[in-house]
């Protein structure tokens, strides 16, 4: 029992990080009625911009020091004294680290918007009104040009990344058995789920939110109403790959940064499917059942098992609810 | 418009190449590969056996996505499915058949595990269209991968670390050089194309057309859909089971991870390049996707000297060149290749009045 909720619990951080990534691919769908294969590759990008400015640019020898090692005075006297890896040290070494990880994220955020937006305008824009399989190609190819250039500018080379919350492990117990986590772990699924509460609450309540689901419901009528669509477009790209920065940044924390990030976009296609295309909740729910089911997977039958389910998964929800869990059913015209 | 292709009897209107142009064109093609065949050196031969076996595979997507409208971006299982079903039949019947006839059994059994396993695929395609099936296939890629390099099936397949395929033998003509391998691979996919080109003169073939311009109208005119979307996967995945099978006897070891979602990636990728749903579409597409690399490759090699250090930014240079290919090619020819090959002749058919 014990050993489950150990398992369940950790299925539920990785898949509150599936949610966040599952999340741009949504939000393009909704404005833009395409699916973006490549949303698995922006997001490898975004780890890229946030190991740029996180780890390069602070390494650099123009840099500051403080932004490489914060060490203001009280900061080196709480560590006087300190025994090794003890959670209060553990909190020290991240603020020390503050500097570079706010302007990792930062500048993650920035960059990526900036990529989302150029992806918009020069791929998507032209293929407006062009048929579902025209921009599902586009977008395939796209990922041989990201993951490319990835290549190309920063080597394939693994590498490490800060975290973004301080790494103490947190112990507590339930019945008879220790749970066991990572408070770093703990501070993404958070972030996680309150950025996608934070944009399903824009899409719901805010001006531009309501102009992407009016985008969602009829392109024509939208533009008659005198929204510019295309603004739309380009607001869902910059958001999609903005949040993407953000769950780069937290999947290169956990797997360390290389070229095989852009891989997980493609389960997380998975679940979106199995969700529903172009309903939050049901995202957010197979989001965390896939993230459950992997870690029970993972206990159960061992670790290389587990990169399967999501594909398992989505080929009997298809079979039993063609358009997923929480889909709308698509209305053809003949 | 076509002038001038005037017919005197039905057997003339039904011939496969109907026009004295088509038939010079296929003769032409056939000598040409003679020549290869007997001339080349052994770098053009190599290239030409890559881009045979690619050719098959991708005549194959054609027919599921092309032709019946299916997208499908998991064709690559086919392959692997055909290129492992070569190895093991070989393996398992060492003693059973006589050396000379293996070959010729394996290729038919491995094209049959194949559609087999494709229909097993197609089964979604009854369900969903578009986005979803494309989905559907690519799990099903992954899934028939991760099967393969599991440790229960290790001794059959080799797992991870691959397996040593067989040299075929044809009634005691070993094919052990790439020569003679480019031979076989021609002569196949010269086959391939024609019995393509002719499918779609058929019933069945008419039928997939039916489906990809609209599903509904094909099913109320009286197609089943349950039958010819399965026989358009089972065709498509025995045609890759083929080009699989080819794969397997031209390199000496397969490994599981040159079937992954790349290879789906590139047939389909040679498909838009060269034009969906025509015969000739798959043979200018394979040419660019192949000859693209290497045509980098060389130029990449002559620009830095062949210096060590920036030899690492060859391989990305390429992918970024595949996925620009596909970019392009869908922004500004979505017809592919094929059709501006097509306005080329008609210009050149109507020269020198108006193109």
């Amino acid at each position: 029992m014990g050993q489950f909720l150990q398992f369940a619990i950790n299925g539920l951080m990785s898949g509150a990080i599936y949610a966040l990534i599952a999340v741009g691919i949504v939000s393009v769908f909704k404005a833009t009625k395409v699916v973006n294969f490549a949303h698995g590759y922006v997001i490898m990008v975004g780890a890229y911009f946030y190991y740029t400015f996180a780890v390069l640019i602070p390494g650099a020898e123009w840099a500051p020091n403080w932004l490489a090692a914060w060490q203001p005075g009280w900061l080196v006297e709480m560590r006087e004294g300190l025994p090794m890896f003890s959670p209060m040290g553990a909190v020290l070494d991240w603020v020390q680290n503050l500097p570079r990880i706010a302007l990792g994220l930062a500048g993650a955020v920035l960059a990526n918007a900036a990529l989302g937006l150029v992806i918009e305008r020069t791929l998507m824009r032209p293929l407006m009104g062009q048929s579902v399989f025209a921009m599902i190609m586009i977008t395939v190819g796209l990922i041989s040009i990201l993951a490319g250039a990835v290549q190309l500018v920063w080597t394939a080379d693994a590498d490490f990344v800060p975290h973004i919350a301080p790494n103490t492990p947190v112990r507590f117990d339930v019945g008879e058995t220790t749970i066991f986590l990572f408070g770093a772990d703990i501070v993404n699924m958070v972030v996680a789920l309150l950025i996608f509460a934070a944009i399903v609450a824009m899409v719901r309540f805010t001006k531009s939110g309501v102009a992407i689901r009016a985008t969602a419901e009829d392109q024509s009528t939208a533009y008659s109403m005198g929204i510019s669509v295309p603004k739309v477009f380009s607001r869902a790209w910059m958001l999609a790959a903005a949040t993407g920065a953000v769950a780069g940044a937290i999947l290169a924390t956990r797997n360390g940064i290389s070229p095989s990030l852009g891989l997980f976009g493609f389960s997380v296609l998975a679940i979106v499917l199995m969700g529903g295309l172009d309903s939050y909740v049901g995202v957010l729910i197979a989001a965390l059942a896939v993230g459950v089911l992997e870690a029970m997977t993972q206990w159960q039958l061992g670790g290389d098992w587990a990169e399967i389910v999501p594909y398992v998964a989505v080929l009997i929800v298809i079979l039993i609810r063609p358009h997923g869990l929480f889909g709308q059913k698509e209305v053809e015209r003949i | 418009m076509i002038t001038g292709n005037l017919k005197a009897s039905y057997a003339a209107d039904e011939q496969v190449f109907d026009n004295r142009n088509k038939r010079a064109f296929l003769y032409a093609a056939l000598l040409g590969l003679a020549a290869l065949a007997g001339f080349a050196d052994d770098y053009v031969i190599l290239v030409a056996c890559q881009m045979g076996i690619l050719l098959i595979a991708v005549v194959g997507v054609n027919v599921v996505t092309g032709y019946t409208g299916l997208i499908s971006l998991g064709h690559a299982a086919f392959v692997a499915v055909g290129a492992y079903t070569v190895t093991i039949f070989h393996e398992a019947f060492a003693g059973a058949i006589p050396e000379g006839l293996r070959a010729l059994i394996a290729i038919p059994v491995a094209m049959a595990v194949s559609a087999l396993v494709g229909i097993i695929v197609g089964l979604p395609s009854l369900r969903v269209k578009g986005l979803y099936l494309a989905v559907a296939t690519l799990s099903a890629n992954f899934i028939v991968i991760f099967l393969i390099e599991q440790e229960v099936f290790a001794p059959w397949t080799g797992g991870m670390v691959g397996i040593d395929t067989p040299a075929p033998d044809f009634l005691g003509w070993t094919l052990d050089t790439k020569r003679e391998m480019f031979v076989l691979i021609a002569a196949l996919g010269v086959l391939t194309l024609l019995a393509v080109q002719n499918l779609f003169r058929t019933r069945v073939g008419r039928a997939f057309i039916a489906i990809r311009d609209r599903d509904y109208s094909a099913e109320i005119m009286g197609i089943s859909l349950l039958r010819t979307k399965l026989t358009s996967f089972a065709i498509s995945a025995a045609l890759c089971g083929l080009s699989g099978a080819l794969f397997a006897y031209f390199y000496a070891r397969i490994l599981p991870e040159q079937f992954e979602l790349a290879l789906s990636l590139e047939l389909v990728a040679a498909m838009i390049v060269g034009g969906m749903g025509r015969t000739m579409g798959p043979v200018f597409g394979v040419a660019v996707i192949v000859m693209v690399p290497e045509v980098i490759k060389s130029i990449f090699g002559v620009a830095t000297g062949g210096e060590a250090g920036v030899a690492q930014l060859l391989a990305p240079l390429q992918e970024i060149a595949f996925g620009l290919l596909i970019v392009l090619f869908l922004l500004f020819e979505p017809l592919g290749l094929n059709h501006m090959a097509d306005r080329a002749l008609r210009a050149l058919n109507r020269w020198p009045f108006a193109r």
